[in-house]
């Protein structure tokens, strides 16, 4: 699990400086000086913010479960929705487990789960977007037929389904997932997409005999690149989101485990108390996801500093 | 719970009544009935039916909660609804269809606060050979809400269409035992069953088997007996019942009008409940019950029905198949814990076996099992699988079974048995999941007689025996308590089979849960206790009144 | 231009043939059926087996796909399997109050989304930017339910000012309508702006970055007149897609919302409808879901259209 976080980190920060650079060359075609970008420092700071909150996510999915100070479903207290003590320091759940080991244990399958999950929606959504303008009429038009139908699909019946068909299993999870979330992806980038392919350069390339994938990855991609990294970072959102609806429904993480949203659904009982045990997890995938957007901006700005 | 209170009416006491109705069932004749009756200084006073008095005894059902008012409106929230709900009594699945039976309709008997059945629509009943055959004697004067006057016939056609598959009726196996109802004149019916049943009448207080207009295909429009009349019905939206003008019962219902929503989610169900929005709740977990009680305008009602979740081990497939295996989960069962960390208190401890204590016939004389680790050790050994890793199917489905599977698995894991949950969805949970897994939870609803609850559950060829248990012995006196005129000996006999499913059978019951319900201060009449679920038995519509 | 409209409406009919079918083939997929789901937990398998005869579940499954089939085409949406009314009827009960629902939020959050995202592009890097980026995201990283459970929280329980449960029956004046659909309407704002607002952005600044927003930037055009006459219309495209997708979820996504505020809207019914495997109840909701996501795809795309001459040609 934690390799795939390595990973999917590393990739997510590689294309977009590529794509800064591809942009680079791009705009250096053209006889236009860039002007100066105000603001520098500000982007900075962002940057540091997303990256921070972001790293620390992806640290504790790694070496989470080693720092928890009790096993996460250990019944730890007799006291429900408990607040802060020296031994609990976040206090404890609806059924007095250590809310601090809970969440340092589920925050693995959140980050994890949400950051595949969301990748993959992306990529394949906007990959299909971007080719589709390219393809024959025909195909174009067969590719939207098939992302129209799937986003049509109930995604509890599609979970349901899938649960009963395969069981419950984590790679299942994210399919499920990247299967109600990329055609939504798909929708967008087409819809950017199908806007610069009229535009002349991309005619152009195309009478030069470029192949579809070069056009697509070079003429088109840089073109709409904050858009998509954008909708990437709401996907990820609504994965982060997701995740406890489809637990519920049995797919995926088994009790004693739980994901964060999973970990507010289920101490929703002490929000009246304020009780801590529902406050912390909320907190964490609003620091999660609100990190991973800042961050994503913050790349897709990172041109524009770059540019100077 | 509260009763004693016949002084004021002169009658019999629920405990009278029911010393006659079981010696009634012991095989007493009428005439011994009406001396014992005689013997407890109790007139009787021209009366038609069984026992001048039965039908006739309204006693111990007043409340203590003040003086009944009339006139108010109120709101009920149950904790399911859904579009496929209906007014077809036959298809009550949940408790909101239980509280629309027992207010749009009536049956011809109903329970009182002992689970006796009482005289309802039937004035009076009996059954001249020990069970064979009953006949009832129908009130005079009652008509639905449409006008029109019970009759033998709609008695007839409201019990006899369960037995009709199409009607996809919930209780077809109960009545599959009439094998016959006839109109003896324009007020008796008579019921022919095919094996002799001394608890037809309790059976026909369940809130299925309601009485109808002959006839009856659409119930769209609630067309019954019952206190109230159906105002709206949108399935899976709301209902109104506005009071019956014409109801049988002299002074019944208190309330003008009852309206009645489901809310699935116990948070909103609850903050409904605090905000005055809505009036009575159900279903709810211990947490939000201490929620509650700190609130001023609301309070908290426990019933102990006899509801319980199970641990399931099939006694037919590994490891369950293992007596020792079996023996060694119920050991590492922690009711304590149990009923402390998942039910907040809110239960009672079980000693797996299904009779609940508020059960006549439960036998308090059984050891209590003990949460014993170091004895399931020795077991798990014994059964020769130590250390082992099993998987245990919960759902929310079943009630509590998460957080009992939770703290089974804890438990487990001190005598090195290692626990996989397996969560399944409570969609299509209890076609496809239910007693198919080797380890798994089901939760059984509380049913009217201990009989029924036996014969369903742990008969050897019952149509739900959840662990695949078959023992001759229990078969033996499942089948002659049904018959045995001696009330010491039946009572013996459910000892030894409470005994059997405690040492033997594949079920873990660890708790028996209360039905937790919330309500404002402000209604009356909710110190009594029907311990057939929330909703003073689901039939609270005509017995409890607003304060305001 | 009707040429254009006429060929999306027919691929438009074979996408909603496509989604009938994959439903269709989903519920013959999943676990259990109408029978059992009537019958519940208790059921023996001689009452399912009569059940199933008395609903025609023994016939062959094409044969009852047929049947929907051809009862749809003619306007008939069948009969409700599991209670025996007409799915036209429970459709028509709860229909208008989830487009009441949706056309007040989509009344609030599209204008002022838009608004924000606009003005967060022509601020970009800016205090204001920065700030529009804070608010709209931590609206969406909280949880519906939990927003929804606050909002009843503090403004029912301990302020009493609105009501717990939205009751469309009972709105008497504007006040009530106003009391009764706040809430609701928050929540799902909450949902639905953070998107629009930021795919708005994303959108205008990858024109703004665009090689002839540049020129006209050096051709001294004001930066108000950049925007929305050379930015805007090449962006309308993308923001209309992501303002279509935002107000699909309005009718079929709204379940939290409606079990919360026990809203009787459809999402409710098609998620009771999946749960009884009620296969006409299911269809009706899946087409109409799936034909109002067509129509707002459609308009979005038209609106691209619109702005963008170029792509008449396409």
């Amino acid at each position: 699990m934690s390799e795939i976080q390595a990973m999917t980190h590393r990739r997510q920060s590689v294309p977009s400086r590529r794509d800064s650079h591809r942009r680079m060359t791009q705009s250096s075609r053209l006889p236009i000086a860039t002007p100066a970008r105000r603001n520098k420092p500000r982007l900075k700071l962002t940057r540091w913010i997303g990256l921070t909150l972001f790293g620390l996510w992806i640290l504790i999915a790694i070496v989470g479960p080693w720092l928890a100070p009790y096993p996460m479903g250990a019944f730890v207290s007799d006291e429900i929705y408990g607040g802060a003590s020296v031994a609990h320091w976040l206090g404890t759940d609806y059924m007095g487990r250590d809310m601090l080991s809970r969440i340092l244990t589920g925050a693995r399958y959140t980050v994890g789960l949400a950051v595949v999950a969301a990748l993959l929606s992306s990529l394949v959504g906007a990959g299909f977007g971007m080719l589709a303008v390219l393809l024959p009429h025909w195909l174009e038009e067969g590719i939207r037929r098939i992302f129209d139908t799937l986003i049509s699909i109930p995604s509890k019946m599609m979970a349901l389904v899938m649960v009963s068909a395969f069981g419950a299993s984590i790679p299942l999870l994210i399919l499920a997932a990247v299967l109600s979330y990329a055609p939504g992806a798909f929708r967008i980038a087409h819809s950017l997409a199908t806007n610069l392919a009229t535009l002349e350069y991309v005619q152009v390339a195309k009478t030069r005999g470029e192949g579809r994938f070069y056009i697509a990855a070079v003429e088109i991609l840089p073109n709409m690149i904050q858009s998509v990294l954008t909708d990437m970072g709401m996907r990820f959102v609504f994965i982060v989101l997701l995740l406890s609806g489809m637990s519920f429904l049995g797919l995926g993480v088994q009790p004693p485990a739980a994901d964060l949203g999973s970990l507010v659904r289920e101490n929703i009982g002490g929000l009246s108390d304020g009780a801590l045990a529902v406050i912390a997890p909320a907190l964490a995938i609003g620091t999660l996801t609100i990190g991973a957007n800042l961050l994503i901006d913050s790349l897709s700005n990172s041109r524009d500093t770059q540019k100077e | 719970m509260t009763h004693n209170r016949y002084g004021d009416d002169g009658f019999v006491s629920p405990e009278q009544s029911l010393q006659v109705y079981r010696a009634m069932q012991g095989g007493l004749s009428r005439r011994q009935a009406l001396k014992m009756l005689a013997a407890a200084g109790i007139v009787a006073a021209g009366s038609t039916g069984l026992v001048p008095g039965i039908s006739r005894s309204w006693a111990g059902e007043n409340s203590q909660q003040g003086t009944p008012k009339r006139g108010g409106r109120i709101r009920m929230a149950a904790h399911s609804s859904s579009s496929s709900e209906s007014l077809d009594p036959a298809k009550g699945s949940t408790a909101i269809d239980y509280v629309r039976a027992y207010t749009f309709y009536n049956g011809l008997t109903r329970f009182n606060e002992q689970l006796e059945p009482q005289p309802a629509l039937a004035e009076s009943f009996e059954s001249p050979d020990n069970g064979g055959h009953w006949v009832f004697t129908l009130r005079e004067g009652v008509t639905f809400h449409d006008g029109k006057s019970l009759t033998p016939q709609d008695v007839i056609y409201s019990i006899m269409r369960h037995k009709d598959p199409a009607v996809g009726s919930k209780v077809k196996s109960m009545v599959d035992q009439v094998a016959d109802i006839r109109a003896l004149d324009d007020r008796r019916v008579e019921f022919e069953l095919s094996s002799p049943n001394i608890e037809l009448p309790s059976i026909l207080a369940v809130s299925h088997l309601v009485i109808v207009p002959d006839g009856t295909t659409d119930f769209s429009k609630g067309i019954g007996t019952g206190p109230f009349k159906c105002e709206q019905f949108s399935p899976g939206v709301r209902s109104i019942a506005v009071r019956n003008e014409n109801y049988w019962r002299e002074g019944y219902p208190y309330l003008d009008a009852i309206e009645m929503v489901g809310i699935s989610d116990e948070s909103a169900r609850v903050n409904a409940l605090l905000s005055g929005d809505v009036h009575m709740i159900n279903n709810l977990t211990g947490r939000n019950a201490d929620r509650i009680k700190q609130s001023e305008s609301s309070r908290v009602k426990a019933t102990n029905s006899g509801n319980y979740t199970d641990l399931i081990m099939r006694v037919d497939q590994q490891p369950g198949s293992r007596p020792e295996f079996v023996e060694a989960m119920k050991y590492l069962l922690d009711r304590e814990q149990i009923k402390r960390v998942a039910l907040r208190g809110y239960g009672e401890i079980a000693n797996d076996q299904p009779i609940a204590p508020s059960s006549p016939y439960h036998f308090s004389g059984l050891p209590q099992r003990e949460y014993d680790p170091e004895r399931a050790v020795s077991l798990l050994k014994k059964a020769g699988v130590s250390g082992a890793r099993v998987s245990v199917v919960v759902s929310p489905a079943a009630n509590y079974s998460m957080e009992m599977g939770q703290l089974l698995q804890q438990s487990a894991a001190q005598a090195g048995l290692t626990i996989n949950l397996n969560r399944v969805p409570a969609d299509g949970y209890w076609s496809n999941h239910w007693m198919k897994h080797p380890l798994g939870f089901g939760n059984i609803n509380p049913r009217p007689t201990a009989n029924i609850l036996l014969s369903q559950f742990f008969a050897s060829d019952a149509p739900w025996n959840e662990s695949g248990w078959k023992n001759e012995q229990f078969d033996q006196l499942l089948v002659a308590s049904r018959n045995e005129p001696d009330e010491a000996t039946r009572k013996q006999m459910y000892a030894d089979m409470q005994t059997l499913i405690h040492d033997e059978s594949g079920i873990g019951i660890p708790v028996f849960l209360s039905d937790v319900e919330g309500y404002d201060a402000r209604i009356g009449g909710m110190d009594r206790t029907i311990p057939l679920g929330a909703f003073m038995g689901y039939m609270c519509a005509e017995n409890i009144w607003w304060n305001a | 231009m009707s040429k254009l409209v006429l060929g999306r409406l027919s691929s438009s009919l074979l996408t909603l043939f496509l989604v009938s079918l994959v439903i269709f083939a989903i519920t013959s997929l999943l676990p259990g059926d109408t029978a059992q789901q009537i019958l519940g937990q208790f059921a023996t398998p001689e009452q399912l087996a009569a059940l199933r005869v008395e609903m025609g579940l023994d016939q062959p499954a094409l044969w009852r796909y047929w049947h929907w089939l051809s009862g749809f085409v003619t306007g008939d949406l069948g009969m409700s399997a599991s209670n025996g009314m007409p799915v036209a009827q429970l459709m028509n009960d709860r229909l208008p109050n989830s487009l009441l629902l949706a056309a007040i939020t989509t009344a609030i959050s599209v204008p002022v989304a838009l608004t924000m995202g606009l003005v967060a592009a022509m601020r970009r890097g800016g205090n204001v930017d920065r700030a529009l980026n804070v608010v709209t995201l931590s609206m969406v990283a909280v949880p519906e339910f939990l927003v929804a459970t606050i909002a009843v929280l503090i403004f029912a329980v301990h302020l009493g000012w609105l009501p717990a449960l939205s009751y469309v029956s009972t709105v008497e004046s504007f006040g009530d309508f106003m009391r009764i659909y706040a809430m609701p309407v928050l929540t799902l704002c909450c949902v639905l702006i953070a998107q629009m607002a930021r795919m708005t952005r994303a959108a205008l600044i990858d024109q703004l970055d665009s090689a002839y927003v540049e020129m006209a930037r050096l051709k001294g055009v004001p930066p108000m007149r950049r925007v929305l006459r050379h930015a805007l219309p090449n962006a309308v495209g993308p923001i209309a897609n992501a303002v279509a997708l935002s107000l699909s979820y309005l009718l079929g996504g709204v379940i939290i919302v409606e079990t919360i505020f026990n809203y009787p809207g459809i999402a409710s019914l098609m998620v009771d409808a999946v749960s009884n495997r009620d296969l006409a109840l299911v269809q009706a909701c899946a087409m109409l879901f799936c034909g109002a996501y067509l129509i707002l795809v459609m308009a979005a795309d038209l609106c691209a259209i619109l702005s963008n001459p170029r792509l008449r040609n396409r």
